[in-house]
């Protein structure tokens, strides 16, 4: 499934330009040294951190895009390096459960 | 010249805490990586130095290991990683930032000792793998970037740059 896919079947709220790829898996983590060790290449991130540090740590293992959850909006400069690294962000309303369940009916894990 | 094209992955993950040590003499920073969840919180003295207990955070350690020889990289000499946002021309770190076009960003690979008073820093044999291991991972993307050790920085903790580390992620800024 493709992030474009992603977004429309799960009503994600895109807050830059993304870059449309194939996912390829989903990590789910609010650490960003466990993201560096565990987080696959083309994963689709789930998180409640809206840190810098978050997108240092996704550009370096190649995320697809990352989610943040619960409604929460990153600031300005961390949609700055994000699109720096044209990693796609995303808000989702709910929390990381919710999106789970979701991708895992769609087919995702 | 190594006759491999290594093929690195992830190996022997480490969970712990990054424990952070002032030093009141000199002004340094060094951490360490301790796998007890109590850090040590009694200054000490240690030659010329006198350190102090800064402050602590959860994180994951990791080696890499060559999928096609064999050949594992230790990596317990590097205590972080941060994305430099430098622009000090003056500082080799600083100049390599401005050379990189898009999409390429350069990341400090971080020692424990970033006083750099013992001569040591990040082996070189560290650096080349996680070189090879992320930049596998992101020419797919075709994007880049270069790892360097952090005694290239004229000073690491002066320098501007974003810390993957798991600590201040509720802060402000």
């Amino acid at each position: 499934m493709k992030v474009s896919e992603l977004v429309q079947s799960t009503g994600l709220a895109a807050i830059n330009q993304y870059q449309d790829k194939e996912i390829e898996s989903v990590y789910i983590s609010d650490m960003v040294s466990d993201l560096i060790a565990s987080a696959k290449a083309n994963s689709v991130v789930i998180t409640l951190q809206t840190h810098k540090s978050l997108i240092a740590a996704a550009n370096l293992v190649a995320a697809a895009m990352i989610v943040i959850v619960n409604g929460r909006k990153p600031s300005e400069d961390v949609v700055a390096l994000a699109n720096r690294t044209g990693i796609g962000l995303f808000s989702y309303d709910a929390d990381s459960w919710a999106l789970a369940k979701k991708l895992v009916k769609l087919g995702i894990e | 010249m190594d006759p491999c094209t290594h093929e690195w992955s992830i190996c022997n993950v480490r969970h712990g805490y990054l424990v952070e040590e002032f030093c009141y003499e000199c002004g340094g920073r060094r951490s360490s990586f301790s796998a007890e969840p109590l850090p040590p919180i009694d200054k000490y003295r240690e030659g010329h130095h006198y350190w102090a207990y800064l402050a602590s955070c959860q994180t994951v350690k990791f080696d890499l290991k060559c999928g096609a020889c064999g050949r594992t990289v230790n990596l317990n000499d590097v205590n972080g990683l941060m994305l430099s946002e430098c622009m000090d021309r003056d500082c080799q770190v600083g100049a390599l930032v401005m050379q990189q076009g898009p999409g390429a960003l350069v990341y400090v690979a971080i020692c424990p000792n970033t006083t750099h008073s013992t001569g040591k820093c990040v082996s070189e044999e560290g650096i080349e793998a996680l070189n090879q291991y992320f930049q596998a991972r992101l020419a797919p993307a075709g994007r880049k970037v270069t790892v360097v050790p952090c005694k290239l920085c004229n000073s690491i903790d002066k320098c501007r740059g974003t810390s993957i580390a798991d600590v201040g992620l509720t802060d402000i800024v």
